[in-house]
């Protein structure tokens, strides 16, 4: 399998007839870590369509959070690469709120003494000059999030006290409070149980729907990307691959995690199966019940079609 | 009681009108600060500013040993860079300062121990912080000895600070200038404090996610070094280098244990402070002891209590589960 960028479908002009700039495009990205031999990410170029919702799925060590740093604008972008988000630098776009990020929930201090309505109001109120206090409209605006996200019954209490299901759905409420057109969610599904998960879903779903935003989701994990996206990349250093969720073959997965896969999807799931020499023909049962499990819970997506 | 004497007396109460002033501004500007001490776990970084304090008093030192020889004893210059004067101050606060700037920096450089960039080679915060800790440390004592040589050599008196009153603070020696600087320092601090709050907590609660929702994480973590190093130094007075990050830790810690409301948890946090500064100093006029020594053990007392409180209220509600699992015939707790 060669490296090859990610883009738009050029041959029906979709560039042509959406209007406005791309909400990422991201070209030529080479990078290396000072002081590291290696390449962290090699030649990568992506664009992500208005409104839709991609998935770059990797495994541990490709290079996804390393992406995304660059995408932000959180590490710096290599010479003779591009990086914009809506035609904007990352710093540009981030300083005037255009971009939501949801962190892996590991990340935020859940013993924080604050309340899931006060984490969520920060988000918007941060920007407020000190005197000012948040107005009717924001906070109608952090009400209608805080009912959207199904944390109404847990508002005032502290997010130490929160369900890892609940506190993600703070932080999803977080990442939308500043209304953003990008909404970034990195490892969403890392420590949430398999009931948290499906509701994961649906949420995001509902959030896509609702608020008519692009969405972009980095995961090593199957379920995370292929519950609510509409295209993934799969990317291990070079971009790998691109498609639909029903377009991940078992080729492609077991290319993609190589030896990261017993460790994706559980060496008892595996069952002895070589991951390795996977030809075309041959199935790949774990991820294929993961998607369709996401498909039996009426999510939309489909499942990984084993060919 | 000793203390009854200093409440019924004018002149006795004179005597420690400026010290409880000094101690309470203290108290006030480190409460509000241990709490993001305690949440954002910058205790070694306190720690390690504490210590470089000695590299400042050195250096104060040797300037105020320099500034006699220049411009003559009794000298406008001379009196400015006097033990005590604000010019001292401002010596110690910058070097602190800047060893909390490069504390900070190594930390940027060096990632958290065990991150990914720590282990492409940068050095670790721990790291960083103790190597600028000893290195300000072994600054000190040596520039220090210069001072006195220096002294010495012109035939002046040798900068007269002592040691314990470095180590341990001297509280009860602070004068009305002293409590001039503190209060100062207090309304500034927290001034600027209210003035970044939202930032400032948007930074502690989530320092990976902040900078991606556009707050100015690097200004933030600037502010809060410099607001460190600043009340580390007034602590100082309180309860000298070893014990300054008392003041600094301990009152948000005890808070934390009693709420979890971030306003509550400040206000807990400055109720303990003052308390702690208040009882320390009755503690020592009682028993004609050091004051930094009393007000930390106040401090640490009050902490084991609450660790005693909430760990018996555990019991308590362990209890009543068992009550509740053996009423309801072993079946659990009526799930």
């Amino acid at each position: 399998m060669t490296a090859h960028s990610f883009s738009l479908p050029k041959a029906n002009g979709a560039a042509g007839v959406l209007s406005g700039p791309l909400p990422v495009q991201v070209s030529d990205v080479t990078f290396r870590y000072a002081g590291s031999q290696a390449l962290a990410l090699e030649n990568v170029s992506l664009s992500v369509l208005p409104r839709e919702r991609l998935g770059i799925l990797g495994p541990n060590g490709g290079g996804k959070s390393t992406l995304l740093k660059v995408m932000l604008g959180l590490l710096p972008a290599p010479v003779g690469s591009t990086v914009r988000l809506f035609g904007e630098s990352p710093l540009a776009a981030r300083r005037s709120g255009k971009v939501g990020y949801v962190p892996q929930r590991s990340e935020a201090e859940s013993s924080f003494p604050l309340s899931v309505r006060q984490v969520i109001t920060l988000a918007a109120s941060w920007r407020l000059a000190p005197w000012q206090r948040p107005g009717a409209e924001l906070r109608a605006r952090i009400d209608s999030l805080i009912e959207l996200v199904g944390v109404r019954e847990v508002a005032d209490r502290p997010i130490g006290a929160l369900s890892g299901g609940q506190m993600q759905r703070t932080l999803i409420a977080r990442a939308l409070a500043p209304q953003p057109r990008l909404l970034v969610l990195d490892e969403p599904t890392v420590g949430i149980d398999a009931v948290g998960q499906a509701q994961f879903a649906e949420l995001l779903t509902s959030v896509h729907r609702t608020l008519d935003l692009t969405v972009l989701i980095v995961s090593h994990d199957l379920r995370a990307i292929a519950a609510g996206c509409d295209r993934v990349a799969c990317l291990s250093r070079r971009l790998h691959s691109h498609t639909s969720p029903q377009g991940l073959t078992p080729q492609v997965l077991a290319e993609l995690f190589s030896h990261d896969v017993a460790g994706l999807i559980g060496r008892e799931q595996l069952g002895g199966m070589h991951v390795h020499a996977h030809g075309p023909d041959e199935c790949c049962p774990a991820p294929a019940e993961t998607l369709r499990s996401s498909d039996d819970r009426g999510e939309g997506r489909g499942g990984a079609q084993v060919p | 009681m000793k203390l009854l004497e200093y409440f019924t007396s004018a002149d006795a109460f004179s005597l420690i009108l400026a010290p409880l002033l000094a101690g309470l501004c203290v108290a006030v500007l480190c409460a509000v600060l241990s709490v993001l001490v305690v949440l954002k776990r910058l205790a070694f970084v306190g720690q390690g500013v504490s210590h470089s304090a000695f590299g400042g008093i050195g250096l104060a030192a040797v300037a105020s040993v320099l500034a006699i020889i220049v411009a003559g004893p009794g000298s406008t210059l001379a009196t400015v860079l006097g033990q005590g004067a604000a010019g001292e101050f401002a010596i110690i606060v910058g070097f602190c300062i800047a060893a909390a700037l490069g504390m900070s920096a190594v930390g940027q450089g060096g990632g958290r121990a065990g991150s990914d960039s720590a282990a492409r080679g940068g050095v670790r915060v721990d790291t960083g912080i103790g190597l600028f800790l000893v290195g300000s440390m072994a600054a000190g004592a040596l520039l220090m000895q210069y001072a006195g040589a220096l002294a010495r050599s012109r035939g002046l008196s040798e900068p007269a600070r002592s040691w314990e009153s470095i180590l341990f603070g001297s509280l009860v020696t602070a004068n009305m200038a002293d409590v001039q600087i503190t209060a100062i320092v207090m309304v500034c601090s927290l001034l600027t404090l209210w003035l970044c709050r939202r930032p400032v907590l948007f930074y502690a609660f989530d320092e990976t996610s902040a900078p991606v929702f556009g707050v100015p994480v690097r200004a933030v973590r600037t502010l809060m070094m410099v607001l460190l190093a600043v009340a580390t130094v007034t602590a100082m007075k309180v309860c000298g280098v070893v014990l300054a990050t008392a003041l600094l830790v301990v009152p948000g810690a005890i808070a934390l244990k009693l709420s979890r409301r971030v306003w509550s948890v400040m206000a807990l946090s400055v109720v303990c402070a003052v308390a702690s500064v208040l009882a320390g100093l009755g503690l020592s006029i009682e028993l004609d002891a050091q004051t930094g020594p009393c007000i930390v053990l106040v401090l640490c007392a009050g902490f084991a209590l609450c660790t005693l409180a909430n760990w018996v209220r555990g019991l308590g509600y362990t209890s009543a589960a068992r009550l509740a699992a053996s009423s309801n015939g072993g079946r659990g707790l009526g799930t």
